[in-house]
């Protein structure tokens, strides 16, 4: 019995290692599966999460006056960040992060979403330009959100702060709209130019990003790097801009608020362009604290519209000299016509006012003293699409092409226009008020420029641009830009020695004598545009500021050899003659006379001190 | 020397120590880099402890072991008891007593106790005059610290304690009204501890088993970056503290619960069929040992060490290739782990000793 027993135990426990084989067998299996048949697959899938390619931003190019005067770099920065393979998934880490951050937790979650979304693996960027303090209190926020990391990136400095703050324009990161209005054209969380030159010639200026391969550990934290495709830092951009001439004129606006722009008549190069306030683009680069958005974006002022190309202000007086082309070329007058001004005279049946008693004047008189009833006699004579179809001749009604984004389109009144924009038909008086620039005339202030250089150069239209050249890849040569030619418009010079002969005496003489330069000819057209209806001068001190004439010049210098051309607007200052030419005495006493002056710089050197400028010269080591 | 040797089983002892430096070298390459480092020359500490305990275990004759199975099983319960009282508490779990410096987990050495006890109350009756009630009371000094053991909680722990009721099949045989009331038995405990006893992370264990795509980032991340090291191994493996889900630290608890995985992942699939044959070959030579001891008793206890060693070797390696739910049960000679390590080297001390009495004429 007792054996028969210990015989089946012995029995049962064979069976337990027949079940056992069985057992490991079935174990065996299980690895040969997922280590033989599934082993690629998983190979894949451990090399996916460990190498990761990580994205080095190129610097964009750095931006140089024409004297290679520095004027905006790139500095290393610190940013907060996220790696995209860090990203929580949680929502509610996002939701103390956005704590934390003071931010909007939606809109955290919306920035994650889309950086998730997208291709390429781009990094969150939550702050940008760590300063020391801010770099500890990061530190302090990654103890608790290991998911956070600090990386090194290029950061735009703008080294003359409000100086040519509509020129340049500052860099953001692309916001989604963009993405969707080009698509293919940006990548997420790339910082491309907003506005001013950075937006407008953002292809030449952005490089080529580098990619990295890198080794990560499950927090993703890099291990070792291998593989890395060096980041191509954006070309340098040399400016037409001439940063002395930018100075001067910065500082001859001061407190006023304006535009002014100076041409280069050679090519149309701006060798100056300001728009008053300015602002310092830096800020920008930043978020905006809520008194910052109050005092640039929603400010009454507007000290983010670049008065030079999107500020369309009446021409006033400086128009005058469009009437007078079409009244020559029609044939209603030659030179030697003659209107009486009795300070006043009725056309229509009202009583159109002139701002002084100037008797009898030929076209030169009246454009020297301004006349406005010579001008009302020349509306009466001509049809407002006669002046319409000049200023089309002239280039007055297209965009200049300026390489600044968002231009306005300046403004002449013809039939169709009021016709389309009024649905009204148009009334011969309204004529006599254009031909003096005001009315519907509306102008900015760099095709107003732009005019003035086609009579400087004899009906030549100019492209203005900023562009001056790209420095190539590997040396310092700098391939320059070629402007567009200029289109001749086949002014007659009969017409041209006229007007040449007017805004002389213009300044020898007439409105502008106190801005005359000895030694030089600057010649030019003042203007005063109503910002209201017209009101007496004894009045102008008793009303406020907002309600004063915007006051106008244009012209070029010198009259025997034009070299520059300009427009100068300065607003609510009153009569043009003693508010806005000072302003372009300034620009030519400087670009002919102070800066010949001095020596000038060798390449390479410090702008002399008396500027001022927080400029620093362009080294000869390539961008960073 | 020899002489006194001889108690020492070679063909155990040999397939061991080949597991025991297997295990040594993985818990280096796993804990390379980490605060883990210095545990891989702790471990080797604990196997020298381990082997001297062994010795030990088998130098004394097993019927003086069984002796004091009564004691020691008190001693156990009462250190059991201690644990709950005033263990100390790791992430939710008081399943440790501090002596000194030292840690110690009780529930790993109660495990050999309880074998150890149960084993001697069937083996003093005559093989034919066990009773079903007899049956009924042993499993009831099995289920008794195995609650204790679900109170810590430890569910892994828990369900190293059945291998325990293998000798029921031992004795009865596996006929169909014994698997009818295992089945139903197994049933109701399970129904009952979803209700009564387990944690809300042991049913997340379970549902992250039926359904380990769910929760990515939890559990099923384990066992997912688990199978992606087993897997990345191949045939041959990435080579010694070459594998990529260890040393980035993608693989979690791998020094302990997933240290099997370091080994798949580095020493590929050769390397696993290699641990599998020497896990084999031991748990075969405890089973001959049941076949050639003595006494009842000893026969018993060797078919519950060989139970013991077994389900480790299922539950753990099937765990972290998603055969089976990630439950937190280390591998014998390979997790670290010095509670562990010691009770299993004496358990198998006194197969050894057994296995030297049956010998002895």
């Amino acid at each position: 019995m007792e054996s028969q027993q210990r015989s089946l135990v012995q029995k049962r426990i064979g069976i337990m290692k027949t079940v056992a084989w069985f057992t490991i067998l079935w174990l065996a299996l299980a690895y040969a599966r997922v280590q033989i048949w599934q082993g690629r697959e998983m190979q894949r899938l451990a090399l996916a999460q460990a190498v990761k390619t990580r994205t080095t931003p190129a610097p964009r190019g750095l931006i140089f006056d024409r004297n290679s005067n520095k004027l905006v770099d790139n500095r290393r920065a610190l940013h907060l960040v996220i790696q995209y393979e860090d990203l929580p998934r949680d929502n509610s880490q996002l939701d103390a992060l956005a704590q934390a951050l003071q931010t909007d937790p939606d809109q955290l979650k919306r920035r994650v979403a889309a950086i998730r979304l997208a291709a390429g693996n781009r990094m969150l960027v939550l702050q940008d330009n760590l300063d020391d303090s801010a770099v500890a209190r990061a530190e302090v926020l990654r103890a608790r959100f290991p998911f956070l990391s600090i990386e090194v990136a290029p950061r735009r400095v703008y080294l003359g702060e409000d100086l040519a703050g509509h020129a340049l324009g500052y860099v953001g990161e692309v916001t989604p709209e963009e993405l969707a209005r080009d698509p293919g054209h940006f990548q997420l969380g790339e910082i491309i130019g907003r506005t001013g030159f950075e937006a407008a010639r953002n292809d030449q200026l952005k490089g080529v990003d580098g990619q990295r391969r890198i080794l990560v550990d499950y927090l993703g934290r890099e291990v070792a790097t291998y593989g890395a495709q060096e980041a191509k830092p954006g070309r340098s951009v040399y400016l037409t801009l001439d940063a002395g001439l930018q100075q001067t004129l910065k500082e001859a606006f001061g407190q006023v608020q304006g535009a002014g722009v100076v041409l280069d008549l050679r090519d149309g190069g701006i060798l100056a362009l300001y728009s008053s306030p300015s602002y310092d683009p830096n800020l920008f680069l930043n978020r905006l604290t809520q008194t910052q958005v109050e005092q640039y974006w929603n400010n009454p002022d507007r000290p983010m519209l670049n008065r030079v190309t999107q500020g369309r202000y009446p021409p006033g007086s400086t128009f005058k000299l469009l009437v007078a082309i079409a009244a020559l070329e029609k044939g209603i007058i030659t030179p030697a016509t003659t209107f009486t001004c009795y300070g006043h005279k009725n056309f229509y049946g009202r009583d159109f006012r002139c701002d002084a008693t100037h008797g009898t004047l030929n076209l030169v008189q009246a454009i020297a003293r301004s006349c406005d009833i010579y001008f009302y006699e020349l509306g009466a004579r001509l049809d407002i699409d006669d002046i319409y179809n000049t200023a089309k001749k002239y280039g007055l009604t297209d965009l200049t092409g300026i390489d600044l984004p968002h231009e306005a389109r300046s403004r002449v009144p013809s039939r169709a226009w009021k016709r389309e924009a009024k649905h009204e038909k148009w009334y011969a008086g309204e004529t006599i008020s254009a031909a003096i620039g005001q009315g519907a005339n509306s102008l900015t202030p760099i095709a107003l420029a732009r005019f003035y250089a086609m009579i400087a150069t004899r009906g030549k239209l100019l492209t203005p641009h900023l562009l001056y050249g790209v420095r190539q890849e590997n040396s310092n040569d700098i391939d320059l830009y070629q402007a567009p030619a200029p289109k001749d418009t086949g002014l007659d010079s009969g017409i041209w020695t006229t007007l040449d002969e007017g805004l002389y005496q213009v300044v020898r003489e007439g409105t502008a004598r106190e801005s005359a330069i000895p030694g030089l000819t600057m010649v030019g057209k003042t203007g005063t545009s109503q910002v209201t209806s017209f009101v007496d001068k004894a009045h102008y001190a008793a009303l406020s500021k907002k309600l004063r004439d915007n006051a106008l010049f244009a012209g070029y210098a010198p009259r025997e050899n034009p070299q520059i051309a300009f427009a100068v607007v300065a607003e609510n200052a009153g009569f043009g003659a003693s508010s806005a030419a000072p302003i372009a005495k300034k620009l030519c006493q400087y670009w002919f006379i102070d800066r010949l002056k001095k020596p000038l710089p060798p390449p390479g050197a410090r702008l002399p001190d008396a500027f001022r400028l927080d400029l620093e010269q362009d080294s000869d080591e390539p961008a960073r | 020397m020899r002489e006194r040797l001889r108690f020492v089983d070679s063909r155990m002892l040999l397939p061991m120590l080949l597991l025991v430096v297997m295990g040594t070298l993985t818990v280096y390459s796993a804990g390379r880099g980490t605060s883990q480092s210095g545990l891989w020359l702790k471990q080797s500490v604990w196997n020298l402890l381990g082997f001297a305990a062994m010795a030990a275990a088998a130098a004394v004759s097993p019927l003086r072991t069984f002796r004091s199975a009564l004691p020691l099983y008190i001693l156990g319960i009462l250190s059991l008891a201690a644990v709950l009282v005033a263990g100390h508490r790791i992430g939710g779990a008081q399943r440790w007593l501090v002596i000194g410096h030292m840690t110690w987990q009780p529930s790993e050495l109660m495990k050999w106790l309880t074998l150890l006890f149960v084993t001697h109350r069937l083996g003093t009756r005559p093989l034919h005059d066990v009773s079903t009630w007899d049956l009924v009371g042993a499993s009831m000094l099995v289920f008794f610290p195995m609650l204790l053991v679900l109170k810590q909680p430890d569910l892994g722990m828990a369900i190293s304690f059945l291998p325990i009721l293998l000798l029921i099949p031992l004795l009865k045989g596996l006929r169909a009204r014994w698997v009818v009331v295992g089945l139903v038995a197994v049933a109701l405990l399970g129904a009952f501890s979803w209700q009564k006893v387990l944690k809300p992370y042991q049913k997340q264990r379970v549902m992250t088993f039926l359904d380990p795509g769910a929760d990515l980032q939890g559990k099923g991340y384990q066992i997912n970056q688990s199978r992606i090291a087993i897997g990345a191994g191949g045939l041959f493996g990435q080579g010694f503290t070459s594998g990529s889900q260890t040393q980035l630290n993608f693989l979690p608890v791998k020094t302990t619960d997933f240290v099997f995985s370091v080994w798949a992942e580095e020493r590929g699939f050769l390397g696993v069929l290699l641990a599998l044959g020497l896990f084999g070959s031991v748990i075969m030579r405890i089973l001959d040992t049941a076949r050639e001891a003595k006494t009842s008793a000893e026969t018993y206890f060797c078919v519950g060490a060989a139970g013991i060693i077994a389900l480790h070797l299922v539950v753990n390696v099937g765990m972290v290739i998603g055969l089976l739910p990630n439950k937190g049960i280390v591998l014998p000679f390979f997790s670290a782990g010095g509670s562990s390590t010691l009770s299993y080297f004496m358990g198998l001390g006194v197969v050894m000793a057994v296995r030297y009495r049956a010998k002895m004429k």
